[in-house]
């Protein structure tokens, strides 16, 4: 075809770099992927495709072009909104309200207390409960959040890893006491630990008991809940963490890879259990880059699931879930985002997902409003309803360029794939760190293209808005949530039958040594009112608790400044700070509570090391009191507080009591970064905190205000 | 001075910025540092110290939290000094090993300062001796010293602890052949991690090359036996052995007098460096007044003189200053 095209071609080639004045060989763009996407595509291109076959169609194999024949012209995907807040009481109320208008699935948003498996009176959790998620503490409370939602009908989704065992129990509990059978419930469970340990951080256990637990659950789900889907592998959490697409295509696809390896070591048919594995991909603002991607994912999951032997056709087709991007969200100028989750939206239409979160618009504000929650799901009624999107099956199947892009990230994504499988699979690379590191680093670079500006992102480093509009925020009372829990935990305790309880935990306990099924003993226990942490407890016994040890990139920020004036401004800055001072300044960045969102830490603390900084890095989950025993010790200048799940206002307060007691003529300045409402900010003022950097910061303009900071509270103590 | 006793008290702040001064590059801060340190040998406490060397990912961060665990179970107060090998070109460097080290640095009986190695390439740092000088007059039993420096084995076990630990990972038996002397000779102890799960076949092996490796000094009645142990710190185990090996050594070196003749050494070596750093510091800022240097090479260049007698002149020149 080429030859037939080349005349033509030639002609437009010619025409092209007489318009661009650019060569066509240096005129294509990169993505973050390491994909060059060219000015135009061509018939040429679609000729010798590797895995895409282009007269498939939907519904058959590869499924590139969709699960299913007919899909949205028979029914639209379903819109799945992920929410949960404060306690089971609010978040039924909110769900209530959504399902009447419009919203099809329940999508249950897990506090991280419970997501850490830890009861609400833990002293451990004082800042998290009912903060960024809803609490869960027993099964009374999974009976309030279904209450008035027939559980035989809604098919519910829930995002729950670590404590998978004791809230999928009060699930199946909570079902029951509404006398629905457990063969009837639908809906998903998470239950991906592998991405807990790469990115999301909410683990209990090590690797290899977590992954005993859930080949448990797909076991025993494919045996007594046939509607259910046993596992959500998800690869959203990877790109929100910082994964460009083939990474998180990749890592996912092997991911589950390992999860169907785990259950055939159970000795069941891979048919038994295949077609209730479902996915989760993340959609973000690079348009047909995202199209592609969940094509290619069905088209390598069919590989991969008929390489293992499968034989049922349903255990080879790929169906997921999917979101829009959380981290392409804006504090800045924050109705634009409205503007970036519909297109985000589209895209995950066009590329045939089977159902749909999509953001609110305050995303790096808090948890969703009421009215921003209401614009959000509007977002997706007004494409089914009002675009037509809904009439015609994958309408971009055909296209040079998605063919060609489809086949591009099949390519790199299965190189990944065979990279990993030759290491020994992915609980092994998890172990060794190796994707955690990678995800990292790609992270960082796309930090690094943003604070150069290479990469424009409208309203934070190109066409700010002069005046930034004032938006309401949802406020939750975690003091108040937490003592309703602990008020509901007592009288539980107070009621239930003690004896019941430890004889079940005990039973619990035996099944994880002799290593049998946990699920059957975990309901049990649950339904004796046991509580989430109890159960968590239990088997930490036997297995003890994780905790990760963190490699860091280094270099990676750096290098992208070579030359830049700011940059080699702050370090001359540290330079000089260093010749001053004797030592160069001197950071502590940590991570305080149960909140694991790690990214921005990690990101500032490479940058800030690249800068000069001495950077030292706090691990995840500690106390106020540690962090102020870590930096008292190494005689830091600075802490840095990285808080994103909401819990400041308690735990930056409790540390800055701690760093008094152990020291009262402390000198630490201390900052807060992360998601943090303007509303709050002149409390953490008033807390003698000294600066604050929302999202979007730039991070070289940060570390000279630090130095400054730091220089200044020099002098005046001099 | 009140900075001493507050240190002598323990308080945690000032045995910080004690450390903080006596790893100070500022001209001015080094005298202070002197004095201080002065003072606090004059209060000796009754720390062990004990190194811990190994190459980077070995496990000497994650041994230390579960050996350290063990002890201050046992009510010991525990000083941790971790020379961080992460520096980089820019100087800047990340500070991680406290991530492995959660338990142990939650514990009130516990001091964990984190240095960076700065050029030092991963060996001991300026300050190391002063700071486990101040962690002892602060009262801690142990003070344990982290540092990659393989290499370094000598100048650490001569200038720094009263035990030198090599802590290896499974396989590295192989590399003995090819390791001269060093190592095996200063090491007190070593230390196979990893003794667990698919890694303990190959530990027992590495050990086994150790221990022959070993048997090759001969055993002398001065000194403790050096001893092989097999640990794994993750799954903590292993510990018992390794304590009771640190309390026999330093029972027989006590009582051989061995232990306090190292001390004595270690002294003497300290003060010839510092001797040595005062002359040369100096002799440096005579040689930038003196001048002499490029007058000579400029006489040697013209061929006006040979070079080994301009380098006589110069030198004798400068000694009579
Ligand atoms: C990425 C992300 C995730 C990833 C986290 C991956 C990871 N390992 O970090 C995933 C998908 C796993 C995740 C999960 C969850 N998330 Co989330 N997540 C986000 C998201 C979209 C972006 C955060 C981010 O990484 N941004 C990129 C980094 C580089 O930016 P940053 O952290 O803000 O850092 C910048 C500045 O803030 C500043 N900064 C930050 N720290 C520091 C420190 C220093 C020293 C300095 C100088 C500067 C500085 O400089 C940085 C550079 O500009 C935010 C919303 C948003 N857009 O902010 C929600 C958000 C934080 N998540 C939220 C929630 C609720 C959750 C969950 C708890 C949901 C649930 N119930 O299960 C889980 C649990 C996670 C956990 N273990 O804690 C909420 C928190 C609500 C609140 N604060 O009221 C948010 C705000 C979204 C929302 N509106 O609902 N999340
Ligand atoms: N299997 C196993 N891994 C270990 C053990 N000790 C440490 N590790 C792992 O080895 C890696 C490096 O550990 P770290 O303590 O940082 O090593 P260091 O660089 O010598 O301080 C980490 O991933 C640890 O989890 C052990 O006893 N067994
Ligand atoms: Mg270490």
């Amino acid at each position: 075809m080429k030859t037939k095209n080349s005349e033509k071609y030639t002609k437009w080639q010619k025409s092209f770099e007489r318009e661009t004045k650019i060569d066509l060989s240096e005129a294509s763009s990169d993505t973050d992927e390491g994909i060059k996407i060219k000015p135009v595509y061509t018939k040429a291109d679609i000729e010798n495709l590797s895995f895409v076959d282009n007269d498939s169609l939907p519904g058959q194999l590869p499924y590139t072009r969709g699960p299913k024949a007919s899909m949205y012209t028979n029914r639209p995907w379903t819109i799945r909104q992920y929410a949960g807040f404060s306690t089971a009481e609010e978040s039924n109320e909110f769900y209530k309200k959504n399902l009447k208008s419009g919203q099809k699935g329940l999508s249950v948003a897990f506090d991280l207390p419970t997501h850490r498996g830890y009861d609400s009176d833990d002293d451990l959790v004082m800042g998290d409960v009912g903060k960024a998620g809803v609490a869960i503490d027993t099964v009374e409370d999974m009976k309030i959040l279904f209450n008035d939602i027939p559980l035989d009908q809604m098919s519910v989704s829930m995002t729950m890893n670590g404590a998978v065992l004791p809230v999928l129990s009060s699930f199946v509990v909570a079902g029951e006491e509404q006398n629905v059978n457990k063969n009837l419930l639908s809906g998903t469970i998470q239950n991906d630990i592998l991405k807990e340990f790469m990115v999301r951080n909410t683990y209990i256990y090590p690797p290899d008991p977590s992954m005993k637990i859930v080949a448990d659950i797909i076991e025993f789900t494919s045996k007594e809940m046939p509607k259910f889907n046993s596992i959500s592998i998800s690869g959203y959490h990877m790109q929100e963490a910082g994964a460009d697409n083939v990474l998180e295509l990749a890592y996912t696809l092997a991911d589950g890879m390992e999860y169907v390896r785990a259950a055939l070591s159970k000795g069941l048919d891979i048919d038994d259990f295949a077609p209730r594995l479902s996915f989760f991909f993340a959609i973000g603002t690079d348009f047909f880059m995202e199209i592609a991607k969940l094509r290619a994912a069905r088209t390598l999951w069919y590989k991969i699931m008929k390489d293992f032997g499968a034989k049922n056709e349903k255990s080879m087709i790929l169906r997921t879930h999917c979101q829009t991007s959380g981290v392409s969200l804006t504090e800045k100028d924050p109705y634009n985002n409205i503007i970036r989750t519909s297109y985000e939206a589209l895209s995950a239409i066009l590329g045939g997902t089977q159902s749909l979160h999509t953001n609110s618009f305050d995303e790096a504000i808090a948890l969703p409003t009421d009215e921003s929650a209401r614009i959000a799901r509007n977002t997706q009624l007004i494409l089914q309803n009002e675009t037509g999107v809904t009439n015609t099956v994958d309408p971009l199947a055909g296209s040079y360029f998605i063919e060609s892009l489809t086949d591009e990230l099949s390519k790199k994504a299965w190189e990944i794939i065979e990279e990993i499988e030759s290491l020994g699979g992915m609980t092994k690379a998890v172990k060794a760190g190796v994707p955690k590191l990678k995800i990292e680093e790609s992270a960082t670079k796309k930090q690094a293209k943003v604070d150069s500006g290479s990469r424009v992102v409208v309203g934070v480093n190109k066409f700010k808005n002069p005046k930034e509009p004032k938006v309401d925020v949802r406020v939750i009372d975690n003091n108040k949530v937490r003592d309703d829990q602990i008020k509901k935990i007592n009288d539980i305790k107070a009621s239930r039958n003690q004896k019941a309880v430890d004889e079940s935990l005990a039973k619990l306990v035996a099944a994880a040594k002799e290593d049998s099924n946990l699920l059957a003993c975990s309901i049990d226990a649950i339904k004796n009112r046991a509580t989430v942490g109890e159960v968590s407890k239990a088997l930490e016994q036997v297995y003890g608790r994780h905790f990760a040890t963190s490699l860091s990139v280094s270099g990676v920020y750096g290098k992208h400044f070579e030359g830049d004036e700011d940059y080699m401004n702050v370090a001359k800055k540290v330079n000089i700070f260093e010749e001053e001072n004797g030592r160069r300044p001197r950071v502590l960045i940590v991570k305080m509570g149960q909140d694991g969102h790690d990214r921005g830490a990690k990101i500032v603390a490479t940058s800030f090391a690249d800068m000069g900084f001495d950077v030292d890095m706090g691990p995840l989950f500690q106390s106020p009191k540690d962090v102020a025993k870590d930096a008292i010790e190494n005689d830091v200048h600075a802490i840095g507080v990285s808080t994103l799940a909401a819990g400041h206002k308690t735990l930056v307060p409790e540390l800055m009591k701690s760093l008094k007691k152990i020291d009262p003529n402390s000198k630490i300045v201390v900052f807060v970064g992360g998601v943090i409402p303007e509303q709050d900010y002149d409390f953490l003022y008033e807390n003698n905190i000294s600066a604050i950097f929302g999202p979007g910061s730039n991070i070289i303009e940060s570390a000279e205000t630090v130095i400054d900071l730091i220089s200044d509270k020099i002098h005046k103590n001099n | 001075m009140q900075l001493v006793e507050k240190i002598v008290k323990g308080e945690r702040a000032a045995i910080a910025k004690a450390i903080t001064l006596v790893e100070s590059s500022k001209e001015n801060d080094k005298k202070e540092s002197r004095k201080l340190i002065s003072e606090l040998l004059n209060k000796p406490g009754k720390s062990i110290r004990i190194g811990f060397s190994g190459p980077p990912g070995v496990g000497k961060s994650t041994f230390i939290e579960s050996f350290g665990r063990y002890l201050v179970e046992k009510n010991y107060k525990l000083g941790i000094l971790a020379i961080d090998p992460s520096s980089q070109i820019t100087g800047g460097s990340i500070l991680g090993d406290k991530t492995r080290m959660i338990e142990i640095s939650k514990n009130p009986n516990t001091f964990i300062r984190s240095t960076p190695s700065r050029g030092s390439l991963g060996g001991i740092s300026l300050g190391t001796r002063e700071a486990s000088i101040i962690l002892d007059a602060a009262g801690y039993d142990f003070i344990f010293i982290e540092t990659v420096g393989v290499g370094q084995s000598e100048t650490m076990a001569t200038n720094l602890v009263d035990i030198f630990s090599l802590i290896v990972g499974p396989g590295s038996g192989d590399e003995l052949q090819g390791i001269k002397k060093g190592i095996t000779e200063y090491a007190d102890i070593f230390i196979v991690n990893k003794n667990d799960g698919d890694l303990k076949s190959e530990a027992s092996k590495t050990a086994s090359d150790y221990k022959s490796a070993i048997s090759y000094y001969k055993k002398s009645s001065d000194v403790a036996d050096k001893e092989v142990l097999l640990v794994s710190a993750i799954e903590q185990t292993g510990m018992e052995k390794v304590i009771e090996t640190i309390q026999n050594i330093v029972l027989q070196n006590k009582k051989n007098k061995n232990f306090d003749e190292r001390r004595a050494k270690q002294f003497t070596y300290w003060i010839e460096e510092e001797v040595r750093e005062i002359i040369q510091f100096s002799i440096q800022n005579k040689i930038k007044e003196d001048g002499s240097i490029s007058k000579f090479s400029q006489k040697v260049m013209d061929g006006e003189i040979q070079m080994f007698d301009a380098i006589e002149a110069i030198t004798q020149n400068l000694q009579n200053k």
